[in-house]
């Protein structure tokens, strides 16, 4: 009699093989596996799936399914690798938006289950007054844990922004027009997107990069030449970007 | 900790949080799905301690893959610690199935064969996420399309045994119990016979999907009535146990879940009259 092993790994076989007729009863398997995924990278990735029908969407998790299969228990956090796998899909070439459109899509639903913080901006400000003025420079910092940014190309905040449920304003989007620099975080309990500028989006990155202050200002000088490091920090503190001093 | 009461309860869902939270209906306890709340934060989770602080709830794992013969995934086993530890749940309960082998995850309640050995394996992992958790758990028995012609055990006689042999409870989920009679041809009333009355903790009605020669487990419709009469004989078994309206595809409004719940209340509302 086969172990319990080599039934569980014939039946998965089978559950995943194109090879010959899985038979009627494994059918209904093979169905239900993949209708999963198409439903929770459907609530995942709501925005692409608008953009290229449902037939196009669920032939696209299907082929992803095949390629990067799911590791973990929590479905939740399966497609993390989406857009990757978008950027080198066949059938969306045409569409070259699509995969950053996917990115941040990913970067919302990551922000959305990111831990919570308890600091406070007077509190980052009572720290940094507290760090003696020759090794500000030297001073890492935490940005909150929700914190995700989003170079593109293209204009992904806007077909994000448009393709929102209850969008009632001008539809139309240039696709090929535009290049974003995005923060996404949440904010009072809700994901919110910005568009940076490509200074602040530097300096941010930097600093998520665990970057000190002086190499994130580089950072975000090389990107433009008149950044305000005084406003950029007061501001990262004020809107709880940034949530901490860290250690170097 | 608070146990279940012994009355009707609602599968919590996403679409229905925010009706719940405003209006807080009339619900004896809510059961949500264990993995949809392993979120380090964010307003999920913030939701279900507001749920929380007003109702019992029940902690039903579907990733757990408690029947593989992989090992156990400890980072999941440590999401669900923490996430009991927070919620402080009435109860734990997990599928008897495995959804997972060879590294790779299938994310679907897959059926086991009833054997020997595939019991021994079962109780040696419902043991080890006991004394993981530190308490104990309570088991499903799970819907199926397919029977392994390996097995030597009834499935009845198998879900009794793990009971019996870990000390788990089990959680009766009588619409599965009803699709496999139809799948597998067997019948519904000698597996409820063959599980002892003292090891239910709590029963599961959900809706199935009839349009093929298969029976379905959508969890996509309302209770079929062959359900509700396998529910009765159920009640008439075991005597009054904690029950669960579960809806989890094409979610209708809260009302609809609401209604179901009335319905399985006055069959427990006959089966309290009884005991009493």
């Amino acid at each position: 009699m086969p172990s319990l092993r080599e039934l569980q790994t014939r039946f998965a076989a089978t559950l995943f093989t194109d090879a010959g007729d899985p038979g009627e009863r494994m059918a209904i398997y093979r169905n239900t596996v993949f209708a999963n995924y198409r439903n929770a990278l459907g609530a995942t990735y709501p925005v692409v799936r608008q953009l290229v029908g449902v037939p196009f969407f669920n032939a696209a998790v299907d082929a992803h399914v095949l390629a990067h299969p799911s590791t973990g228990g929590d479905l939740n956090v399966y497609g993390d690798r989406f857009g990757d796998f978008l950027a080198s899909y066949p059938h969306a070439k045409d569409l070259p938006y699509l995969p950053d459109v996917a990115r941040l899509e990913w970067a919302v639903d990551e922000a959305s289950r990111a831990a919570d913080i308890d600091g406070t901006p007077a509190q980052v400000l009572a720290d940094l007054a507290a760090v003696p003025g020759g090794e500000v420079a030297r001073q890492h910092f935490t940005l909150d844990p929700s914190c995700r940014l989003i170079a593109s190309d293209y204009p992904v905040l806007r077909i994000w922004h448009v393709h929102q449920p209850g969008f009632d304003g001008d539809v139309h989007v240039e696709f090929g027009v535009g290049k974003d620099w995005l923060l996404v975080r949440r904010e009072a309990g809700l994901v919110v997107v910005e568009r940076l500028s490509a200074a602040d989006f530097a300096w941010l990155q930097a600093l998520a990069a665990h970057a000190d202050l002086a190499t994130a200002l580089e950072a975000a000088v090389a990107a433009d030449a008149t950044f305000d490091l005084g406003s950029a920090l007061r501001e990262s503190i004020a809107d709880s970007t940034i949530t901490g001093l860290a250690a170097g | 900790m608070d146990s279940l009461p012994l009355a009707a309860g609602i599968g919590l869902r996403a679409p229905h949080v925010r009706e719940v939270l405003a209006q807080r209906p009339k619900v004896p306890w809510f059961e949500f799905h264990s993995e949809n709340y392993f979120a380090d934060g964010g307003p999920a989770l913030a939701n279900l301690d507001r749920i929380r602080a007003h109702y019992p709830l029940s902690m039903h794992g579907v990733g757990l893959s408690l029947g593989s013969t992989d090992p156990l995934d400890v980072a999941h086993l440590v999401k669900l610690k923490r996430l009991a530890d927070r919620i402080e749940p009435a109860c734990i309960s997990e599928h008897l199935c495995w959804s997972s082998v060879g590294g790779r995850h299938y994310n679907d309640l897959l059926p086991l064969p009833y054997t020997a050995e595939a019991l021994d394996h079962v109780c040696a992992r419902v043991g080890e996420v006991q004394d993981f958790f530190g308490r104990e758990i309570l088991v499903e028995n799970v819907s199926s399309y397919f029977a392994f012609a390996e097995s030597t055990l009834a499935e009845g006689a198998f879900v009794a045994a793990v009971a019996a042999r870990t000390g788990c409870k089990l959680l009766v989920d009588v619409n599965n119990i009803y699709v496999n009679a139809h799948n597998h041809g067997i019948d519904a009333d000698a597996y409820l016979a063959a599980i002892p009355r003292s090891v239910v903790a709590e029963i599961h009605l959900a809706g199935f999907d009839a349009s093929g020669a298969c029976l379905i487990d959508t969890h996509g419709a309302p209770v079929a009535t062959g359900v509700w009469s396998l529910y009765e004989r159920a009640l008439a078994r075991f005597g009054p146990v904690p029950t669960l309206i579960e809806w989890d595809t094409d979610i209708p409004e809260f009302a609809v879940l609401q209604r179901e719940a009335a319905t399985a209340q006055t069959y427990l509302e006959a089966s309290l009259a009884v005991a009493a």
